[in-house]
């Protein structure tokens, strides 16, 4: 039994390190070689070219900017929504929820471009009806800015910062603050010198993580900041290897190495920083229930407030993406624009046999990927969970390097790999890039799984006279059931939506959805990307609405056994 | 100082439900002793605690400390809880886990602006008096339970208030460190002029702890009094359950004789501590267990009970037993060398100081 699984932690390791490690480890010998075909020959003329590069010296102020502006902006919002839903009156406390789960159903891509479509500075909706009632000459606000990117990118890491801070404040013993005020100080030196500071990890962390995420944006600077020729290092690493330019792998992956360093270093600061959130956890259960502040006037407007941005998070894009679809040309809602509705977008791109490869490339990724993924995750799961060995803490380690990877460095990194190997230009490529940069969303609700699953639930089964067989059935599988199911649909639902690593690593023939809507957007094709948008969506949605059921149905046939 | 509460209600609206945590409660906290709000939980303790440290306002009535209106109602008057100037220990302790010892005692020094070199001097005095010495550089979340509750303590004794309140201090120890932590609190507040409150449902702990013990139920104070007077001479049915075990029998009032009420119930016509119930009165007889000696065999005469032996407990020190008297169930503690088992025909004789009588 040992051996056993001595064995499989091995052999996990293996696999695993070969997804993590190979992409990393051929950066690394990319960077310093003189290109794709080139491979193998030192030099270090890429690391001179890269970093002298005049343009170089913007990219990294716009960057800085740019990843900076949106992470606090995004933490501060995540703060603010969490202080008023975990500690005010404020009503309708499920607008939190939807708050923090949906908008991460909402590709980036879409997201972005839905904005684009409301505050381009020649024809965004918004503008165009602030200049004709307020009549301007020019229009009041330009996405395609560096402040543009900072607010959709924000909002886009609002969820993940909230996510980590609401709980924190949710279990924080607010008679720390109680004695705080008991002992002399006022509410706002309680806010300072107790709130805060128990808080800080928590807050770090949302912070240092929206740093990775907005690091490795590449939706956002793409379409926002490309056609104001706002470069980020993201789309400086495209430049250099899409399509149609001089490609440089060389140089990107010279450029890359600093990124993913970067990216690595600050994922392993945010592991620090949630363990010492965790221990800052108070007691909790037995205390007085938390008093709840009245925000009494300020009720409303604060609520308000939150409508507003659930409004323009989740309804506003959507909106605009369906409106967008079915109307000729880019114009304001009005009667008339109604009366032009058609359903030519549709129409075509059901047509256009670019747009079906791409469907179908994206499912197949979807379900292979994510089917394959989850079978990884299950084994990976088990190993770091119910296996305590120094493999199985490898293990771990490695499958949570990934969680670091910016899509576009990665997928240079399997560029210079997947280049020596027949596939190349296929499928598989990409399924094998997507789930080595997504496996830590399947190994995660894997180990909470099988952490449920008690040595003693397995254990009082066999001692119930049932086979090892029967207890599998009975027991096991039931429980992880929820396990493998969430983590499923989190897998297919990111696959569909795949935009970073597949712009590196698709090639003709290998097209998905985000890269073909990628494409509608740099030719401004808006009606077909919105009708292909939304036929993204609506896939990802039935994914996972079929997942659950499966997993209702799977549950139930167990429980019946 | 004193502590005069006043009218005082509150009220909570959950779930389209209104829940009145305060009834009308009216009471004075003499200066200098412990005083302790014993119940159940829900019967308002905690909200009343609240309502005098300010962490809460009452919906009525008015609270001054030491003659100073701390809130008021009619007047207006509702002074926050870092301007009361007490001291308090939580439930939970609430020690703060991002400071050390030192800085979680010194904290309402440095609110209060003190001098560097004075606040030094008085955290380690604190810590001192509280047998913490020397630990005030160690981080406060990895001290045991026990010490925690030192250094809450110390923290709320540090800026020398005239107030001290507890919030079920002792809940989250465990028995025997309880029991320690009861005696060295007692210890510690003696040698302190303060006056201090203390909420507890534990009647252990109030009957060690207290000067004067005030149970409450339902938000309202059911009776006030020394912990012998609640001990032994409660007015109500609630507070003899509630303060110990009792053999609780139905009876009713026989007649009244100078220093006795003669009640008959289910053992017989029985004479107890005289109260002031009408002839004919319904009420409840509570004899607590240790007040039963039992004997074997069968006795006569005034307040002689026979009956036998129904059921045998063994805890150690005694047998807790049942004895089947007529149709009454009573709780009896009997010596294991006694001999007696189950079955066994025994009586014993009440002594009428010792047969309390309560209202329903």
């Amino acid at each position: 039994m040992d051996r056993a699984r001595a064995q499989l932690t091995w052999s996990l390791v293996a696999i695993v390190g070969f997804l993590t490690v190979c992409p990393v480890l051929m950066l690394a010998l990319g960077s310093v070689s003189e290109g794709l075909t080139a491979f193998g020959e030192f030099t270090l003329d890429k690391y001179v070219e890269a970093y002298t590069d005049p343009a170089l010296f913007d990219v990294l102020v716009n960057t800085v900017v740019f990843v900076l502006g949106s992470s606090v902006l995004a933490t501060v919002l995540a703060l603010f929504l969490a202080y008023l839903n975990t500690r005010t009156d404020i009503p309708f406390k499920f607008f939190f929820r939807i708050l923090s789960i949906i908008p991460m159903m909402i590709p980036h891509l879409l997201f972005s471009v839905s904005w684009a479509l409301l505050l381009n500075p020649s024809n965004g909706m918004i503008n165009t009806v602030l200049r004709n009632v307020l009549g301007l000459d020019h229009a009041p606000f330009n996405i395609y800015s560096l402040q543009g990117m900072i607010l959709v990118e924000a909002l886009l890491d609002l969820p993940v910062a909230y996510l980590i801070i609401a709980p924190a404040m949710a279990s924080f013993d607010v008679a720390l603050e109680e004695s705080s005020r008991v002992f002399g100080a006022g509410a706002w030196r309680t806010l300072v010198r107790v709130t805060l500071p128990i808080l800080r990890p928590a807050i770090l962390a949302a912070f240092v993580l929206g740093v990775v995420r907005s690091l490795a944006s590449f939706a956002v600077p793409q379409v926002l900041g490309m056609p104001g020729r706002v470069n980020v290092l993201a789309t400086h690493l495209y430049e250099m290897i899409s399509l149609g330019f001089a490609t440089d792998y060389g140089k990107a992956a010279a450029i890359g190495m600093s990124v993913l360093a970067t990216s690595i270093t600050l994922i392993y600061v945010y592991r620090a920083l949630t363990a010492e959130s965790e221990k800052f956890v108070t007691i909790s259960g037995r205390g007085y229930r938390p008093t709840v502040i009245e925000l009494g006037r300020a009720r409303i407007p604060l609520f308000t407030i939150v409508a507003m941005l659930s409004l323009l998070m989740i309804v506003l894009p959507i909106a605009v993406l369906l409106y967008t679809s079915f109307v000729p040309y880019t114009m304001v809602p009005s009667a008339r624009a109604f009366s032009m509705m058609t359903l030519k977008h549709w129409r075509d791109v059901l047509h256009d046999p670019l747009s079906l490869l791409a469907l179908r490339n994206s499912l197949f990724l979807a379900l292979g990927g994510a089917t394959l993924g989850v079978l990884l995750s299950v084994f990976v799961g088990y190993a770091i969970v119910k296996v305590k060995s120094r493999a199985s803490g490898i293990l771990e380690s490695l499958s949570f390097l990934s969680f670091s990877f910016p899509g576009i460095v990665i997928g240079v990194g399997f560029m210079w790999f997947f280049v020596q190997t027949p596939l190349y230009a296929t499928l598989w490529a990409l399924l094998i890039g997507y789930i080595a940069t997504y496996l830590p969303y399947g190994i995660r609700p894997m180990a909470s799984a099988f952490v449920q699953v008690h040595a003693h639930l397995e254990e009082s089964s066999l001692v119930c006279g049932a086979s090892y067989l029967t207890t599998m059935r009975r027991i096991i599988v039931p429980l992880l059931i929820p396990g493998i199911v969430s983590a499923w649909i989190l897998m297919a639902s990111m696959f569909v939506r795949e935009l970073t690593l597949s712009v590196v690593l698709s090639r003709p023939g290998t097209e998905v959805l985000a890269v073909q809507i990628l494409k509608f957007a740099e030719d401004g094709l808006w009606g077909k990307l919105s009708a292909l948008g939304i036929i993204m969506i609506g896939v990802s949605t039935t994914l996972v609405v079929l997942a659950t059921l499966v997993g209702a149905r799977f549950r139930a046939a167990g429980n019946g056994g | 100082m004193d502590i005069r509460i006043r009218g005082v209600s509150k009220r909570y609206f959950s779930e389209g439900k209104t829940i009145t945590a305060l009834d009308d409660v009216t009471l004075t906290i003499a200066s200098n002793r412990i005083f302790t709000l014993l119940g159940p939980s829900g019967c308002g303790k905690t909200t009343l605690l609240r309502c005098i440290v300010g962490l809460e306002a009452p919906d009525d009535g008015e609270i001054a400390i030491g003659g100073e209106v701390v809130w008021s109602k009619e007047k207006g008057i509702s002074v926050p809880p870092e301007k009361r100037g007490l001291g308090m220990v939580f439930q939970t302790y609430a020690i703060w886990p991002h400071m050390n010892v030192f800085d979680n005692v010194a904290y309402p020094l440095q609110i209060r602006g003190l001098a560097r070199e004075e606040i030094r001097e008085r955290v380690d005095k604190t810590l001192r008096f509280v047998r913490l010495e020397g630990f005030g550089g160690r981080p406060a979340t990895k001290l045991s339970g026990g010490q925690q509750q030192r250094v809450a303590l110390a923290r709320a004794l540090v800026a020398e208030p005239k107030v001290i309140l507890f919030d079920e201090p002792l809940s989250n120890l465990d028995a025997k460190l309880r029991e320690e932590t009861r005696k060295e609190l007692r210890q510690f507040l003696g040698k302190l002029e303060i006056t201090a409150v203390y909420v507890t449902h534990d009647r252990v702990e109030a009957l060690a702890l207290s000067d004067t013990i005030a149970v409450m139920r339902q938000g309202r104070i059911v009776e006030v009094g020394t912990p012998q007077k609640i001990y032994f001479d409660a007015d109500t049915q609630f507070v003899a359950d509630f303060i110990g075990r009792a053999n609780l029998v139905k009876a009713r009032v026989k007649a009244q004789e100078a220093a006795r009420t003669l009640v008959d119930c289910g053992l017989g016509t029985i004479a107890c501590q005289r109260r002031d119930f009408p002839v004919g009165a319904e009420v409840t007889l509570c004899i607590r267990p240790e007040f039963i000696h039992v004997v074997a065999g069968e006795s006569g005469g005034e307040n002689a009970v026979n009956g036998r032996i129904a059921s045998q407990v063994f805890v150690g020190e005694a047998y807790e037993s049942e004895i089947r008297a007529g149709a009454e169930l009573l709780l009896a503690r009997i010596d294991p060398d006694a001999g007696l088992k189950v079955g066994d025909a025994v009586s014993f004789r009440l002594d009428p100081a010792h047969c309390l009588l309560v209202s329903l």
